[in-house]
């Protein structure tokens, strides 16, 4: 009888204990650690803030300013070994160039698939399906295929094609 | 007997009792912002300087990272000529990656003009660089690559909700000897590269979209400043070369098919 009290004791104040690893919890002890440096930071920037903290009777600037060095210091140590996966990624690179190339290269147009069916007004295309006609209505350039008439517009900063009645 | 065994819970309480405190307070700790006030005023430097300088030219390489659908993480590329004379005039020329566009803005109408498209648009535009970037962004949808840094107040707007500021290192940058700062605020992590002497201008400007996992960035490498360009009114006005058309900007709320056609 007396030992179950011990035994909910001693486990009540393990899982206290292990709080501060388990992720899902809603305490955490730096949340979004990893938004800085990565996976590798979070392990860093931990063994500071339990550093600070045991100093934490006084939160003044000094505090804060020791934290920023240690920052510093872990920041510069992670650039060290960025640089070092930076000669692996170069390899790597290349290639992925290559296949954006091809990317670019290959004509994605799900509307040209679609052609020969007339699309709701107002539809944006990056590109116009192929065979277009050209056909300016009222000193505007209209584009004539698939049944549709584009007009060029621009959406921000990229040219496309929306599809409109001319008049 | 009994005795000790409240003895020994009443401890066990208690060891777990500290823990959890000790886990609250650094969880409050790690919110407090760790702002070093040698990086803040490095950028206040910085962002005074730019903004006060009457006019100036610079050349960028924007680095875009992106992801393929198939998963490679691959850059694009985009190279630009900016030239900008307060208050209202700017001109940008960008060719790379998808995109080959000059912008013009003189103090009236903005234009944009693809040369190789041979298409062009323009639009009335606010009397000032920092009225009319608002109105390019939040009206058009245009992006102008690091314009955060030309605002006169971009040092509050910079700073602004940031929990981390701190100078990493020195290095150099296009052979300059640079500060290197790096700021952080929710989703947000972004690095500027300040010239440690002469002139505090920026020499490259790293932005980090924290907020989802890729982490992706959009980098911006500043070189040939020139503080005292040629900047003729000429410039900044766009007169259409033969050939090329007129279209208009698509306003940024109409993205939803319009049943009756556009009323231009």
């Amino acid at each position: 009888m007396k030992t179950i009290p011990k035994i909910v004791v001693v486990s009540t104040a393990l899982v206290l204990m292990l709080v501060a690893d388990i992720p899902l919890l809603p305490v955490r002890l730096v949340p979004e650690a990893q938004a800085i440096f990565g996976v590798w930071r979070r392990t860093a920037r931990r063994c500071v803030v339990i550093g600070s903290a045991v100093a934490v009777s006084s939160a003044t600037a000094a505090a804060a300013t020791q934290t920023a060095v240690a920052q510093q210091q872990a920041a510069a140590a992670q650039k060290q070994a960025a640089a070092a996966q930076q000669q692996a990624a170069a390899a790597q690179k290349e290639a992925a160039a290559a296949q954006h190339q091809a990317a670019a290269a290959a004509p994605p147009s799900p509307v040209a698939a679609a052609a020969g069916q007339p699309l709701p007004l107002g539809t944006v295309v990056p590109m116009l399906p192929a065979g277009c006609i050209t056909t300016p209505v009222g000193g505007v350039e209209y584009y004539y295929c698939g049944g549709n008439f584009y007009r060029a517009v621009f959406q921000g900063n990229n040219l496309v094609y929306v599809t409109a009645q001319p008049k | 007997m009994n005795r000790l065994n409240f003895r020994m819970a009443a401890a066990l309480l208690a060891v777990g009792v500290l823990t959890l405190s000790v886990t609250v307070s650094t969880e409050v700790r790690a919110q407090t912002p760790v702002v070093d006030p040698a990086a803040t005023q490095i950028l206040k430097r910085m962002t005074d300087y730019l903004g006060g300088l009457k006019k100036f030219s610079v050349h960028t390489q924007n680095t875009i990272e992106d992801v393929l659908d198939s998963g490679q993480r691959v850059d694009l590329e985009i190279s630009a000529s900016v030239v900008l004379s307060r208050p209202n005039k700017l001109r940008a020329e960008r060719k790379g990656d998808l995109i080959d566009q000059i912008f013009y803005y003189n103090g009236k109408t903005l234009t944009l003009y693809n040369p190789s498209n041979k298409v062009y648009a323009t639009e009335p535009a606010p009397g000032t660089i920092e009225g009319m970037l608002d109105f390019a962004r939040e009206s058009l949808g245009l992006v102008i690559p690091a314009s955060d840094l030309v605002y006169p107040n971009a040092f509050p707007l910079l700073m602004q909700d940031v929990t981390l500021a701190v100078v990493v290192d020195k290095t150099f940058i296009g052979g300059v000897k640079c500060d290197h700062l790096l700021f952080s605020r929710p989703g947000v992590d972004f690095q500027v590269w300040v010239a440690d002497s002469g002139r505090p201008l920026p020499r490259k400007y790293v932005v980090t979209d924290t907020g989802s996992p890729p982490m992706l960035s959009n980098t911006t490498v500043m070189s040939d400043w020139n503080v005292d360009p040629a900047a003729a009114d000429a410039r900044f006005t766009f007169v259409p070369p033969k050939g090329t058309k007129a279209i208009t900007f698509m306003p940024l709320t109409v993205q939803t098919p319009t049943p009756k056609g556009e009323s231009k």
